[in-house]
């Protein structure tokens, strides 16, 4: 065989597995928004972020930022819980320790996560200093699910 | 511990509320107000007797209140309890009126139970009594030396000295009765507007608050259509008074007749904006009134202290007045009647209260005022419904408010009016269980307008647990054969009754809603969430949408021609926490601790005008964006449906697509309900921008924190094309 075809076929294969890899693969959003709050609290509980989720087999990745909190981060984790029924930790995601950066994370979920995932029942929280119980909060959805809104 | 020697407002408060009965036989000009407080004589000097060093003092409380009411409190109600768009004023006549013969005890009471509305957080029973002492402070109590305990048990109003108590008034005293005297038959002939006039109202008129009977918001004004909508232009611009204010603007024969807060009607031009007359009512407040009524030659209108007035509509003068119910009770009304078969049809608010008296809807004659019948929304021991109430006393059944105008159907001659939830707003505070389900709260009822008997009830949501009432409007629509009731209460459920036989026709969910786990797709019975079934007090329970409502009181239209019922909708969520609330006569309240978010997967949309087919109840197109929604919506014959929102803009959508075809931005959010109406062949639209509105303004402040709009700047905007 020659190398010239050797080559095409390699990187026919190569561009087919690409987009195989790229169908297989499912893009999800979360808005991240303050936690619930009242007149008392609205400028003590503050700020917004967006992070996407590629999910391949059953490898979740994650990467987003925030800004704006009312202080630093002190974590962030994947919750476990249907639309505004929130639920316990499922995983712990990556974080700068600051009112404003990046979240990020590639995590394995079981089956049972990847069906929650895909009912709509995750949702990612960002804990801080001034709010331990957390600031920001969003739920998960397909990403596509935003783009009329 | 009392000063008798100073003159205190007990001693001028039954002349008090004898003057406010005076105004309420007589209410003409001359009378002296009901909110003027008496001037009384310095007192003599008194020693204030003498307390240990260290004790807990009257004084010591009320310094601490004080800072205690100015983190937790202030940022509703004002720095100075002078009330602002998120909270009622506790100072002043009101406050006296309101709270004067009850006990400090009884106060402690209501505010432990319900504020603030966020939660106790850390505050203290002994920093609840501090911030008490402080309220009672600010409104001129200084009668007491020795601290409050939970157990003070004097009447308020004994230790207000009446001077001190004068110290609150540093405004003139308002006016009252007609202040701008004229006669629209100066602009136009005046025609009286009969019963038949009302029942098909010409086009060129918006005649009552939803236009017709049946509540349809719709106008078959066709001159402003879809092709030339975009050329709309600003024709006049009138400043309204200030304070809270969702106004439904009536014209008839091209008089504009305009509500405005603090019970004030005017009559204006419709073509101009000229000011014809005015008429204050009194009280001279700053609370909101959403629609009056016209009849024959009358205006009339409920005062937001539950009384009726009928004006003349010619000059503004007034005709007759009467009491719907007792406001020293807390009874109130926010919404004004509907004049169906000649009778003023009006319903009551402020009914949360722990009293002998119920809430109920009422008719009155249109010719003098004369009472003619009651409809209690609450039902009693041993009477049809009365053992839904988990065995409570009859005066521990509380809410049923009637807070929003109803609809008529005249050959049906029943009036169908949506009712509030039961008080106080969970279960588990007011002694009752899931199982209890308070008839006739949450429901739309049928109301025979000759007599005032029930014909039929269909409660919507038995036992409410999360404050998400279904009192709104009830649109009647005509399909085929079948005569029809839909409503949209604030879980955001789409319901279709009969309105022959209130027999359920079907349902649709417009916005997301987890509050329910099941709804029964052939009777309509809805199934709580297990964790809202058995709320305990305190226990934060997560659920959509929020207490500002899939819908509140913005209102919907129907679109004949197209067969779409046009919502105005809302997407936030809540937190709600009982709490505990004591059974004891004067008491009762809300009771719960509520915080607000964004709603999961609306991408921070709050506002969603959603547009459903009548037959199928399907949605055929919808319309979300960041800002709230703050009108009602209309349609028109020229195929547009308007609407306003809090971000200052007032928009026409395409009615059959939901595309955008015409927006403008106006000086503050956009709030009422729209109107539209012709004089001389020429079509014009008429909106109002407006500050207060309660949850849905409150709500939305917490959470789109981004959107500004000046704290003033109530008016009427009047669009028209270019000539």
């Amino acid at each position: 065989m020659k190398l010239g075809r050797l080559l095409t076929i390699l990187i026919s294969l190569a561009a087919l597995s690409s987009s195989i890899s790229a169908l297989a693969q499912e893009v999800y959003r979360a808005r991240l928004s303050p936690m619930p709050t009242t007149p008392q609290t609205v400028t003590e509980i503050t700020g917004e972020g967006e992070v996407i989720l590629s999910l391949s087999g059953n490898t979740l990745s994650v990467e987003g930022s925030f800004s704006g909190m009312s202080s630093s981060a002190t974590g962030a984790h994947l919750h476990n819980g249907p639309p505004a029924q929130p639920g316990p930790v499922a995983h712990t995601l990556e974080i700068d320790l600051s009112p404003a950066g990046e979240i990020s994370a590639s995590l394995e979920l079981t089956d049972e996560q990847v069906e929650a995932l895909r009912n709509n029942e995750l949702y990612v929280q960002v804990h801080s200093e001034n709010n331990p119980p957390g600031e920001l909060r969003g739920w998960i959805f397909l990403r596509s699910h935003f783009d009329n809104l | 511990m009392l000063l008798d020697s100073f003159p205190t407002i007990k001693k001028v408060l039954p002349g008090l509320l004898i003057l406010g009965g005076l105004v309420a036989c007589d209410g003409g000009s001359g009378s002296t107000s009901s909110t003027e407080i008496p001037v009384a004589t310095a007192p003599d000097a008194a020693p204030a007797p003498e307390s240990s060093p260290g004790a807990i003092t009257f004084a010591t409380q009320a310094e601490s209140g004080a800072a205690l009411y100015e983190s937790n409190c202030a940022v509703c109600h004002g720095a100075n309890l002078q009330g602002s768009t998120l909270g009622p004023l506790l100072s002043g006549f009101s406050f006296v009126q309101r709270w004067g013969t009850q006990t400090p005890a009884l106060l402690l009471g209501n505010i432990q139970a319900n504020m603030p509305p966020g939660g106790s957080g850390d505050l203290t029973d002994s920093d609840y009594i501090d911030i008490v002492a402080h309220i009672l402070n600010v409104n001129g109590v200084d009668g007491i030396v020795t601290g409050l305990t939970e157990d003070s048990d004097f009447e308020i109003a004994d230790n207000i000295s009446a001077v001190v108590a004068q110290r609150q008034r540093d405004e003139p005293p308002p006016p009252e009765g007609l202040t701008v005297a004229g006669n629209t038959e100066d602009f136009v002939p005046f025609i009286p507007l009969t019963a038949e006039m009302l029942r098909n109202p010409s086009p060129n008129d918006w005649p009552m608050h939803r236009r017709n009977f049946y509540a349809h918001s719709y106008s078959p004004l066709d001159q402003i259509n879809k092709d030339n909508v975009s050329n709309l232009t600003l024709e006049w611009v009138w400043n309204m008074h200030e304070g809270d204010s969702e106004p439904a603007p009536l014209v008839y024969n091209g008089i504009v007749y305009l509500i405005n807060p603090g019970n004030v009607v005017q009559a204006l031009d419709g073509k101009t904006g000229e000011l014809i007359w005015e008429h204050w009512s009194g009280p001279a407040n700053r609370q909101d009134m959403r629609n009056i009524a016209m009849y024959e030659d009358k205006i009339i209108q409920a005062t937001t202290d539950a009384r009726l007035v009928a004006l003349d509509a010619r000059t503004g003068e007034q005709a007759w007045e009467t009491v719907i119910a007792d406001n020293s009770k807390g009874f109130s009304n926010s919404s004004g009647p509907i004049v169906a078969d000649g009778k003023v049809i009006v319903g009551l608010a402020g009914c949360a209260r722990y009293i002998p008296e119920d809430c109920y809807i009422s008719a009155y004659n249109a010719d003098d005022g004369e009472l003619l019948w009651q409809f209690e929304t609450i039902a009693e021991m041993g009477e049809p419904g009365g053992d839904t109430w988990g065995g409570l006393d009859n005066i521990f059944r509380a809410g049923g408010e009637t807070w929003i105008t109803g609809s008529y159907d005249p050959d049906l001659e029943r009036t169908y009016w949506g009712t509030a939830q039961q008080k106080p707003w969970v279960p588990v505070s007011r002694h009752m269980t899931i199982d209890d389900v308070g008839l006739y709260t949450n429901s739309t009822v049928a109301v025979d307008v000759n007599n005032g008997e029930l014909d039929w009830f269909f409660q919507h949501v038995p036992a409410e647990a999360l404050d998400l009432d279904e009192v709104f409007e009830r649109v009647l629509i005509n399909r085929g054969d079948e005569r029809l009731v839909y409503s949209i209460g604030k879980y955001g459920i789409l319901w279709k009754n009969d309105r022959v036989t209130g027999e359920f026709k079907g349902f649709q969910e417009t916005v997301f809603q987890n509050a329910f786990t099941h709804i029964d797709p052939e009777t309509g019975e809805v199934t709580y969430r297990e964790d809202i079934q058995n709320a305990q007090l305190n226990e934060w329970t997560s659920a959509c949408p929020s207490s500002a409502g899939g819908k509140d009181w913005h209102s919907m239209t129907y679109h004949p021609p197209s067969g779409l019922i046009i919502a105005p909708l809302s997407q936030t969520c809540l937190e709600n926490a009982a709490r505990e609330v004591a059974l004891v006569q004067g008491g009762g309240g809300l009771a719960a601790s509520r915080k607000f978010y964004e709603m999961p997967g609306t991408n921070g949309n709050l506002g969603k005008v959603g547009a459903y087919h009548a037959d199928t109840l399907e949605e055929v197109w919808s319309h979300q964006q960041r800002a709230s929604l703050h009108t009602g919506t209309i349609s028109t014959g020229g195929g547009l449906v308007f609407v306003g929102d809090l971000d200052r803009r007032f928009k026409a959508f395409d009615v059959d697509t939901g595309d955008i075809l015409w927006e403008t931005r106006l000086g503050t959010s956009v709030q009422g309900h729209p109107v539209s109406f012709a004089i001389d062949g020429k079509q014009y639209i008429a909106v109002t921008t407006a500050l207060g509105g309660t949850s849905p303004r409150t709500v939305p402040g917490v959470i789109a924190t981004e959107i500004t709009y000046p704290r003033w700047g109530n008016a009427i905007y009047v669009f028209s094309l270019p000539d």
